[in-house]
């Protein structure tokens, strides 16, 4: 009986917290006509935005893990003085406003920046109002879920597993692509899936570094500028319903079974 | 001469503060070493370190004569099973038995066929397309057999893989385990803190303790006659008794435990302080009327005391009887009908001088012992 309470105590604590997410959404939704979507959805420079914000998004997931699993697996599988400031580096962009980590970015990859000059001159590659631009703010603010969940997904992956593999013949690389990432599968995926949403939906850190191309939410910010409510709503609605769709398929692929299982139940 | 199965010698290790030091043991070919020691002995780094999991600063590992001390473990050819088997969960049994192979490219063709020989041996052929989740404890036994099988091990270590599991499951499949190793010839090491492992399985037993082999011989030496009061302690000895050496009375010696003088065979001459190891089951008790007087009779000690308690463990009824020492003895419930016992009823101990396993350390001589000073009755060791 007393589990019972705390259920209900618990589901009421929480119920307030997803009225709190899905009322402001659903108030978005329900106040939208359907007119002005379409009207939206016709604009060639809105679905570009979208379009941008989509292939940003997909290649900061990507940059992520990339660069982000393996760090995972180093924090997850070693011990070594100044791992936990390691893992504090790794966490810092979530304590840092995103206004300031634009600024941040802007001064190291602008023009004459630290990594933006040398950039420019030896690779021709330009930070400044481009897509790498968008990309480097993208992955800065949201690289910690993807470290952060796929090190929770190494280190669930029992370590005696990989030992196995070894005695039956199998060298350490191909441990870790045929044992530790199928094992490890969930977390990365769950982490690259946070990445994405977190990347879509960064405004402050990619408005300073790259105003332009301009992604869905600095549209939506100049529309709103612009237009008034209206067509920013319309957009923003747009917006949220393809975030969503991809959202729910990626999540979707998270749980998914790992592709070498070789046929899941 | 044909080489040994597993010839460690010397092999010295150091894992930050822990270190193995001087591990020397010899299997040769389907015999199986248990080895015991409680936690945090190092059997499980013993073990990685013959796996090839950390390598040896001093020493060599040969394996049927081939040096493997620097080989990594992937070419060391030996099979490991771990706690609870370490089937992988995200691949069927068939994919787990195969893994090996497929991950090398190998698992077409004619080794497809023995893998499906393989699962058809131990009987899990109905079970490939499980998943490890599904399994019997059983079951994944016998998956996790296979499966090192597969990869034509000349060495099998097993960490602990009976450790989760209830006892009569671990009776079943140690007797399966034991049958399976006779029959593949393969060497073993099993590593376990659980005597009973080492009773019912092991040709030769290691006690490792805080990184040394404190003793390693035949299973029934090293049970019956332990070299130091911790493996004594260890292997489950119920009653290890401080006592004075004195003299001999041909291939028996005469030692002074409390205030009883008891006669175990031994041929050791040394003086200074005695252990001596006694198991509750060689100990048998008499009702004190038509007992004969104390002393030793025919080779077997009696001595005189009375029940001090009775208590069931487990299958067993365990007995202890105040001598001047607290003496324990096991008997069967039928026995015990027989016997007829109760608290406070005079009895007479009854223990072969050969069931007393006589352990002389120190170096003091018996003239700086007194039975008073040393030996306080209430000072006996009793595992009861």
């Amino acid at each position: 009986m007393r589990v019972h309470g705390v259920v209900l105590a618990s589901w009421l604590a929480g119920s307030v917290l997803l009225a709190f997410i899905v009322v402001p959404l659903a108030g978005l939704a329900a106040m939208e006509p359907l007119r002005n979507l379409v009207q939206v959805a016709a604009m060639p420079d809105v679905r570009l935005a979208i379009w941008l914000s989509l292939l940003a998004a997909f290649l900061t997931a990507g940059c992520a893990a990339l660069l982000g699993v393996p760090l995972a697996y180093v924090l997850a599988r070693n011990n070594f003085r100044g791992k936990e400031v390691v893992a504090a580096i790794v966490d810092l962009p979530l304590a840092v406003p995103h206004t300031v980590a634009g600024i941040a970015l802007l001064i190291v990859f602008g023009r004459q920046g630290l990594i933006g000059g040398p950039a420019s001159e030896f690779l021709g590659l330009q930070f400044w109002g481009t897509l790498a631009g968008v990309v480097a703010a993208m992955l800065f603010v949201s690289a910690p879920y993807a470290v952060n969940a796929a090190r929770i997904g190494f280190e669930a992956v029992d370590p005696r597993l990989e030992k196995v593999a070894r005695t039956l013949g199998i060298g350490p690389w191909g441990v870790l692509v045929h044992v530790t990432l199928p094992l490890a599968w969930r977390g990365i995926m769950t982490g690259l899936t946070l990445t994405y949403a977190r990347a879509i939906s960064e405004f402050a850190a990619v408005a300073i570094l790259a105003y332009y191309p301009m992604t869905a939410p600095v549209k939506i910010y100049e529309l709103f500028l612009e237009s008034g409510l209206d067509e920013s709503a319309a957009m923003a609605l747009l917006l949220l319903i393809v975030s969503l769709a991809l959202f729910i398929l990626f999540r979707g692929i998270a749980r998914r079974r790992a592709p070498i299982s070789g046929g899941g139940r | 001469m044909k080489p040994a199965g597993l010839e460690i010698q010397a092999a010295c290790l150091a894992l930050g503060q822990f270190s193995l030091r001087n591990i020397d043991v010899t299997l040769d070919a389907g015999e199986i070493l248990v080895l015991l020691g409680p936690n945090g002995a190092g059997k499980s780094v013993c073990l990685e370190m013959i796996a090839g999991f950390h390598r040896p600063h001093a020493g060599r590992i040969m394996i049927h004569g081939r040096d493997v001390t620097d080989l990594p473990p992937e070419q060391r050819r030996i099979g490991f099973v771990f706690q609870n088997f370490g089937l992988f969960p995200h691949l069927t049994v068939a994919r787990n038995v195969a893994f090996g192979l497929c991950v090398r490219g190998l698992g077409h063709g004619p080794a497809s066929q023995a893998i499906a020989d393989l699962l058809r041996q131990f009987g899990i052929l109905h079970l490939s397309a499980r998943f490890p989740q599904d399994l019997s404890p059983g079951e994944k036994q016998r998956a996790a057999l296979a499966r090192a099988l597969a990869a034509r091990p000349e060495l099998f270590l097993f960490d602990e893989p009976f450790s989760a599991l209830d006892v009569r499951t671990r009776d079943q499949l140690r007797d399966e385990l034991k049958t399976f190793l006779r029959d593949s010839g393969v060497p073993a090491i099993f590593v376990s803190h659980d005597q009973t492992d080492a009773a019912l399985l092991a040709d030769r037993v290691a006690i490792l303790d805080r990184g040394a082999v404190q003793q390693e011989g035949a299973a029934t030496t090293v049970l019956s006659k332990p070299a130091n009061r911790f493996i004594a302690t260890f292997v489950g000895v119920e009653n290890i008794l401080a006592g004075r050496p004195l003299d001999r009375h041909g291939t028996m010696r005469r030692v002074q435990v409390a205030n009883v003088v008891l006669y175990a065979t031994c041929e050791d001459e040394a003086a200074g302080e005695a252990l001596l190891c006694i198991r509750a089951e060689d100990v048998t008790l008499r009702p004190m009327c038509g007992a004969g007087p104390p002393g030793l009779h025919g080779g077997t000690n009696r001595i005189a005391g009375f029940v001090s308690d009775i208590r069931r463990q487990g299958p067993l009824i365990r007995v202890t009887v105040d001598c001047g020492f607290l003496l324990a003895a096991g008997f069967t419930q039928r026995e015990m009908r027989a016997l007829s016992l109760s608290a406070g009823q005079p009895v007479m101990a009854e223990i072969d001088a050969s069931a007393i396993h006589l352990l002389i350390t120190g170096s003091r001589g018996p003239s700086h012992l007194s039975a008073s000073s040393a030996l306080s009755p209430r000072d006996q060791v009793n595992c009861l």
